[in-house]
């Protein structure tokens, strides 16, 4: 938890910003809600000075380029020392709502929720897919419910840019990502073998996760390594949803959440094109 | 699905008759076993059929071939060098060769030479883009069919079958001439992993975007169905209803020395030498092996004579189990992924009952009996069915 005195230095650095309140602290970056006097409702992040400044400027990049109403934009990006020593901080669009993790809290989501989750991620993903970017960390942490019911991707803290060299060395054995969530060629590290395909494989399983309420590589697993063993093993069960679309979802998320890539759809296109018609089937029923 | 003719030993005369009678169909030229001059005779002959399409396979699977027919051809290169074929003229003037030979033939779509891999590595894979490259610079005229042949071992081996598919993806032909080698040199395979491979190699084809021929085929390929195969090419001896690389070289010791006479029954999928049939009319079960709707050419086997003795020539026997595959084969696909699907199970479980009760009483189709051969046709339902099963469903309308 921030202290108050905390909150004081960011203040000072931020004289423009007022109702600075902490958001949450990762290891990468400090989070702070606050108003700005004209973008309104805002989010300040401040980048640890330890991190890869590359890292952070290609994803400051690849929110700017994707072209989605649900990627919260950038509004600001500028560098300040802080006790810290000197940080990158980013401001940007805040998206007033709770994730996605916290909205499980209450249940799966109901089918026109789930239906209306897949479209506006599937599009996200899409626009992602248009500028060569695979997000890479899709999970319910890195989504936000509002309170129309939207749903916005967050966090491109781990994405990259296929037209872009890699950054994670690829002599290592394990690339990032979150494990449950990351298809195997990611976690792998085959950065040759990353595409948009992993980052639908993640949605699919986060999907799942949404019609059922249970994370299908996670739940009762005893350890990481039984986790491993899952995704290496085992497919994703059928959805059993008690309506007219269930067969068709239970195809897809199989489709998406298949562990060889060449298996999964081609592209994030063609899984929107396919989740579109299940929503329309659903809808004439 | 359709099926096509594989052309081998002595088809010529098969084929015409077969095209003919089925009202249109497609061969498979084989130089080895055609002069260039029988080629252009067999072409105009099947072409000036109703319907009757050829194409020719270079054969070129083993660029160092000294079977002497196959090598004596115009478009065989003289001299093969393996590190600079494939980026030199050498390749430019195969190609050159190979059109101008298409074009003479009235062939209906070019097929691509193509060679073995032993194992799906990218030295293998840059050849299959320089071939494909070539072919486009040098611009056939017509659809381009690449071939893709593989060793038994590289179409069991997941990994090199995901890294051929992984590659695949930017492959762009038009159609493609899958040719894979049986595992132990077997006529029908009981490898589940060969078989489950194989038809996911068709469906990742399919799904991007090329039409696939499986060639070399026997019945066991109807499957190829289930992943939407647009034909599978079959022929008269085994070596050409299943792969032998070693058929190209001098050395082959040729089937036909070891000649039967095999009776196919489409409902148990097995095939019978005639001597079995006499026991099968000895205990009472003849009638299981005919077939659905009797065919004239092997009706006398089920006339009451001691069905040995009635005189069922080889040809006969070639045609009857062409004919037969060929009404399986169009029988073999389906309105939906879920339709086909159940077809093959129905298939296999009418085999699996009649086979049964052959084996009772002593009925065997020896090597050609397909009891063993269920349950690896089974898997490789299955298999496709987890994995490649809810993106077929889904695009079937589209393949």
């Amino acid at each position: 938890m921030q202290t108050q005195n905390t909150f004081s230095w960011i203040n000072s650095l931020f004289p423009d910003l007022s109702s600075i309140q902490p958001l949450g602290q990762g290891g990468q970056k400090l989070v702070f809600s606050a108003t700005h006097p004209t973008e309104g409702d805002v989010v300040l992040k401040i980048i640890h000075p330890f991190q890869d400044p590359e890292g952070v400027r290609r994803e400051i990049l690849a929110v700017q380029q994707i072209a989605s109403s649900r990627v919260p934009k950038i509004l600001a990006v500028g560098r300040v020392d802080t006790p810290m020593g000197s940080c990158i901080w980013i401001r940007e669009q805040r998206i007033m709502g709770i994730t996605l993790r916290e909205r499980l809290q209450n249940g799966p989501l109901p089918i026109d929720e789930l239906l209306k989750f897949g479209i506006q991620m599937l599009e996200s993903l899409s626009a992602a897919e248009d500028e060569h970017i695979v997000h890479r960390d899709v999970k319910p942490e890195n989504i936000i419910v509002d309170h129309l019911g939207n749903y916005w991707l967050i966090d491109f803290g781990i994405a990259r840019n296929l037209s872009m060299s890699p950054l994670t060395p690829l002599t290592l054995p394990f690339g990032k990502f979150t494990l449950g969530y990351a298809p195997l060629e990611q976690i792998r590290n085959v950065q040759s073998e990353i595409d948009a395909r992993a980052d639908l494989f993640a949605f699919g399983v986060t999907f799942f996760e949404c019609a059922t309420g249970v994370q299908p590589f996670i739940d009762g697993a005893a350890s990481q390594f039984e986790i491993l063993r899952r995704l290496e093993n085992n497919l994703i069960p059928p959805l059993h949803l008690g309506c007219e679309a269930a067969n068709s979802l239970t195809d897809l998320v199989s489709s998406l959440t298949q562990r060889r890539r060449d298996h999964r759809p081609s592209n994030v296109g063609d899984a929107l094109v396919w989740m579109k018609d299940i929503l329309k089937a659903q809808t004439k029923a | 699905m359709e099926l096509y003719l594989q052309f081998g030993y002595g088809m010529m005369a098969l084929c015409r008759e077969l095209v003919e009678e089925w009202e249109g169909g497609t061969v498979i030229l084989s130089p080895r076993d055609l002069t260039s001059d029988q080629c252009q005779r067999l072409s105009n002959s099947i072409r000036s059929l109703p319907n009757g399409k050829v194409l020719f396979d270079p054969q070129f699977y083993l660029p160092h071939a000294d079977h002497e027919r196959l090598v004596a051809h115009d478009f065989w290169p003289k001299a093969y060098s393996t590190g600079g074929f494939f980026g030199g003229p050498e390749l430019a003037k195969l190609m050159s060769d190979l059109k101008a030979l298409n074009d003479e033939l009235g062939t209906d779509q070019a097929v691509l030479p193509g060679l073995l891999a032993q194992e799906v590595t990218d030295d293998w894979l840059a050849t299959q883009a320089a071939v494909l490259e070539e072919a486009q610079a040098v611009s056939f005229g017509r659809p381009l069919c690449q071939t893709i042949a593989l060793s038994a071992e590289a179409c069991r081996m997941e990994t090199q079958v995901e890294h051929l598919l992984e590659h695949a993806e930017n492959f762009k032909a038009d159609s493609y001439y899958l040719v894979v080698q049986h595992p132990k040199g077997n006529y029908l395979v009981d490898d589940p992993a060969w078989l489950s491979n194989l038809v996911d190699i068709i469906a990742g084809l399919k799904l991007n975007g090329g039409k696939v021929i499986v060639g070399y085929s026997n019945h066991q390929m109807i499957v190829a169905a289930i992943a939407k195969a647009d034909a599978i090419a079959s022929g008269t001896w085994m070596n050409v209803r299943s792969f032998p690389p070693e058929k190209f070289q001098l050395s082959y010791q040729e089937e036909i020395r070891q000649r039967a006479i095999w009776y196919y029954c489409p409902r148990a999928l097995s095939e019978y030498k005639l001597p079995f049939l006499d026991i099968a009319k000895r205990v009472g079960v003849l009638d299981m092996l005919a077939p659905t709707v009797m065919d004239p050419r092997v009706a006398n086997l089920f006339g009451g004579e001691q069905p040995s003795t009635v005189g069922l020539s080889e040809g006969a026997a070639f045609r009857y189990y062409l004919s037969s595959l060929k009404l399986q084969v169009d029988e073999s696909l389906k309105g939906s992924f879920e339709d086909t699907i159940s077809a093959h199970e129905i298939l296999l479980t009418e085999a699996e009952t009649i086979l049964a009760s052959l084996r009772s009483r002593g009925i065997r189709g020896q090597m050609r009996d397909f009891t063993e051969i269920v349950d690896v046709n089974r898997a490789a339902i299955a298999a496709t069915i987890a994995t490649r099963g809810p993106i077929l469903r889904h695009q079937w309308h589209a393949l």
